[in-house]
């Protein structure tokens, strides 16, 4: 009996003793975590229970039954579309340069390519669109030195101002990004496993079959997925470049911010809102399982 | 194998020029370009001699630069002091760090910037300094992984409590020894927070302010040329400084590289 | 048995302006362990990756059992491989990995299997086979990397430095263990290695390299004993540096007269190079040539270190039953017990 208790006794007080050094040891993070607390959980906490409210303040779902609805639905479905397609297009090749800058580069070529990217990825936006209209709008210059080769790609259907045209514009930021968040997955890769495998009889093929790609795999999806985050959230380039004729959930919900529609509508923002915030959610469940499966020999 | 890697390198750098210097090398051309009365087109300094001629460019271009101002002190004071803190003793709450500052990437802006409507008091919601505020935040995920990656290469912990074992009390290792070896990484986050928050558009313009980049977006509609014009500016500047911040931080590698 | 004489013939490789490898010849035995024993830089890695195929040499051929394999690429070699460190494949536990090179060979399933654990077995890890890398000891790791390299029976077994990331203890224990599996399978075996005391622990011939070539190839006894450089002297055991007069060939060292080696025919001061347990000393009191300055307690031996009037140190190692009253400040009188020793020209 005692020294049951006298046991429980030490456990209980190296557990107190654990905790407060615990805490004290966050203390300095506490300025971080109330910022964030603030700034960024609250407002999203706001998000989500005004959108559960209808026009007279009451708990409702009424929102929601809303944007399953054209034109709401249309513009998640064309959101939906536009992450998906730029993230494809951009994460395979911004794969394949990282892989070659990383294999073939120098070290200061490395550098170079990474804040380059920061900033393609980053300053995008606004000058990215007027960008892409100097080149390839109607009047712009590649397309008039293609006319003047005889090329008209107008004629033959193409604009910019489609949704061909903004996804070939995101890939303009995507490329950029994937080349950031993929490259120190690249850089794990170890010579000694190639060398390794090369002793052992495999071709450099079957390397990346049995080795590379399923190491590699967990990082490319979750690259990919924040890829597909970035195109279907982008609003600055959308904003900048349509007139209106494509329907994506960002441009619908600066519409309804900027007040020129039916006030009974302001709650109908929110819940588009909350509904990104899910897609957003639902895409990175995908990688959850993928990085559970990978854990087992992960660190 | 080795052969057909050593032609990938040069021409896997030309396609990427390509890919950066078409659409640039595009809108400097358009941007010159200004049509006679007779509606011939030229090219002219005449875009360029507009934008100056145009008041809201300089006093929003310094709006921008002050709120980006702002926003990189907040990062310096908030965020980098914390990171380190990480390193040093709270290694048990990195992981958790991690996966919280991820989120403002995952979440959309577009949804932030609804609910900084409908949560933040009026008295924040009348001043245009709520943005440097928020640019701290979009910023994160970024500047959090810039310092952490930095810092993963620095065995912080020991050096620290060499130098304090060496007779150095704390703010005299934060001073000589912390701060010079963070330096590179700092810079990089400094430069990241600047430069996202001097083309930040998303949020600046769904809470109705008005800085550099929506007044670009609002020239647009009457001068589209000048729009171009202004765009070619700002990622110029963007370069420019990019190349300053690579040059300060290669000089700050070399210096280890000889310490070491 | 698959293992045969595996040769290099003149091999060269330059890097740039440095020369990694300077026309290096060198035979191993079938069944022989031949360790490359040099400073870091001296050209042995690449030798090794040469042998591998993992790198190019710009001159020379290499044989393996008179066979031409120099063009041949690597994944052809059939040479069993094991690295510094973190070569296991982390997404393959470690039965999987030993199974590697067996499934590139394409060798049925169930049998792969069973061949892998039996080489689980033989470096002593039959309960750890389903574990990934991260989840084995740094020897663990080196023995599954050793089992792996084995798996394929190859004809050449090449080891890269493969204890220099482990701790003392496991070191000892895990070369004792590469040679007795070595011996047994009497794989022939190429051993990189900058450790001196490793490379004459378990090697049939010892190769000391400096600056691409080879100073001096033989069995661990002749290369301590009898040197045929200065350089190998120096890298292999500790060595005394006696400053002394040479007069033709012969050299004046502690009063006595010893027949110098490599005369050269140079006459002067040199280094009169002796080993410490080739240096006696006894007790002298008032009338010795050195004073003791430390004795260290070893086990069986201890050292000694003395110093001359001039100021030279050198370094004893006797019979800790025989050095028990060398204390500190004692006179001391040194002699060197060899008919004949190495010079350094200074």
């Amino acid at each position: 009996m005692i020294n049951s208790y006298g046991s429980s006794k030490g456990v209980s007080r190296k557990g107190g003793t654990f905790a407060r050094r615990n805490l004290i040891i966050a203390l300095p993070l506490i300025p971080l975590i109330a910022y964030l607390a603030f700034f960024f959980f609250w407002p999203m906490v706001m998000v989500v229970t005004d959108s559960l409210k209808n026009n007279d303040h009451h708990w409702s779902f009424i929102n929601f039954t809303t944007i399953t609805h054209k034109p709401y639905s249309t513009a998640f479905k064309n959101s939906i579309l536009l992450g998906a397609l730029s993230a494809l297009f951009a994460s395979i090749p911004g794969a394949i340069f990282a892989y070659i800058i990383e294999v073939r580069g120098s070290e200061k070529l490395k550098g170079f390519v990474t804040s380059l990217s920061g900033v393609l990825a980053n300053t995008g936006g606004v000058p990215l669109a007027f960008m892409f209209i100097a080149t390839f709008g109607a009047q712009g210059s590649a397309i008039k030195i293609l006319k003047a080769l005889g090329i008209d790609l107008y004629s033959g259907g193409f604009t910019l101002f489609s949704f061909t045209g903004i996804v070939f514009v995101y890939l303009y930021f995507q490329i950029p990004l994937m080349v950031i968040i993929f490259s120190p997955a690249l850089h794990s890769i170890r010579n000694e496993w190639r060398d390794a495998a090369k002793n052992l009889g495999a071709t450099p093929r079957k390397f990346w079959r049995t080795i590379g790609v399923p190491l590699l795999f967990p990082s490319f999806t979750a690259s990919f997925l924040l890829l597909f985050a970035s195109g279907f959230a982008a609003y600055a380039t959308a904003r900048a470049m349509t007139v209106g004729n494509i329907a994506l959930v960002p441009l619908v919900i600066g519409t309804l911010v900027d007040g020129n529609v039916q006030v009974d509508q302001a709650n109908v923002g929110k819940s588009l809102a909350v509904g990104m915030v899910i897609v957003s959610a639902l895409a990175m469940i995908p990688y959850l399982i993928i990085q559970r499966r990978a854990r087992r020999w992960q660190q | 194998m080795k052969k057909s890697l050593s032609i990938a390198l040069p021409s896997t750098l030309a396609i990427a020029a390509l890919f950066i210097f078409l659409p640039f090398g595009s809108s400097a051309e358009f941007s010159f370009r200004s049509y006679s009365p007779e509606g011939k087109l030229m090219h002219s300094f005449a875009p360029y001699q507009w934008i100056l001629q145009q008041p809201e460019f300089m006093s929003h271009l310094l709006l921008s630069f002050k709120l980006s101002l702002i926003a990189v002190a907040f990062t310096a004071i908030l965020v980098v002091p914390s990171v380190a803190w990480l390193h040093l003793k709270a290694q048990s709450f990195r992981s958790i760090i991690e996966v919280v500052t991820i989120l403002p990437l995952v979440i959309p802006v577009v949804a932030l910037s609804i609910g900084v409507q409908a949560a933040f008091p009026d008295w924040l919601q009348s001043t245009e300094y709520e943005l440097p505020l928020m640019y701290v935040i979009l910023s994160l995920p970024f500047t959090f992984r810039i310092l952490d990656n930095g810092l993963q290469a620095i065995p912080l912990k020991t050096i620290s409590e060499a130098s304090r074992g060496l007779g150095a009390n704390w703010p005299k290792t934060i001073i000589f020894v912390i701060a010079p070896v963070m330096r590179s990484a700092v810079a990089g986050a400094f430069f990241l927070t600047f430069a996202l928050s001097l083309g930040e558009f998303t949020l600046t313009s769904l809470l109705h302010w008005d800085t550099f980049p929506t007044w670009v977006t609002s020239v647009s509609q009457q001068n589209i040329i000048g729009a171009i014009a202004l765009s070619v500016f700002s990622l110029t500047v963007a370069f420019v400084v990019l190349l300053l911040v690579g040059l300060f931080s290669s000089q700050t590698k070399k210096r280890t590289e000889v310490a070491e | 048995m698959k293992s045969g004489t595996l040769e290099l013939i003149g091999i060269s490789r330059r890097f740039g302006q440095t020369i990694a490898l300077d026309n290096l010849n060198l035979t191993i035995g079938a069944g022989e362990l031949v360790a490359l024993l040099g400073p870091s830089g001296c050209g042995k890695t690449t030798a090794l990756r040469i042998v591998a195929g993992l790198e190019s040499s710009d001159a020379g051929v290499v044989k393996l059992k008179d066979r031409d394999v120099t063009n041949l690429s690597a994944h052809l070699r059939n040479m069993g491989m094991v690295f510094q460190s973190y070569s296991l494949f982390p997404n393959l536990s470690a039965v999987e990995n030993v199974e590697f090179g067996l499934k590139m060979r394409k060798v049925e399933k169930g049998n792969r299997r069973k061949q892998a654990l039996e080489l689980l077995e033989l470096v002593g890890l039959t309960t750890q086979s389903k574990r990934f890398p991260h989840q084995l000891s740094g020897g663990q790791q080196q023995r599954v990397a050793l089992a792996r390299a084995l798996a394929i029976q190859p004809e050449v077994l090449l080891l890269d430095e493969p204890l220099s990331a482990l701790d003392a203890q496991v070191r000892t224990n895990l070369r004792e263990e590469i040679r007795r599996l070595q011996l047994s399978l009497g794989t022939t075996t190429l051993f990189v290695t900058h450790d001196q005391e490793e490379a004459m622990a378990i090697s049939d011939r010892v190769g000391v390299m400096s600056n691409g070539h080879l100073e001096q190839i033989d069995t661990p006894d002749v290369l301590y004993n009898n040197p045929a450089s200065t350089f190998v002297a120096n890298f292999v055991g500790t060595m005394n540096h006696i400053p002394a007069e040479q007069q033709g060939d012969l050299v004046s060292i502690f009063g006595k007269s010893i027949r110098v080696k490599n005369p050269n025919g140079i006459s002067g001061s040199v280094s009169v190079l002796v080993r410490p347990e080739s240096i006696e000393v006894s007790r002298a009191a008032g009338s010795g040539n050195a004073k003791v300055i430390t004795r260290s307690f070893l086990g069986a031996s201890s050292q000694i270190i003395c110093q001359t009037p001039e100021g030279a140190v050198i370094q004893a190692l006797m019979p800790s039953n025989g050095s028990g009253d060398l204390h500190p400040g004692e006179d001391v009188a040194l002699s060197v017990m060899l008919s004949e020793v190495l010079v350094a020209h200074v």
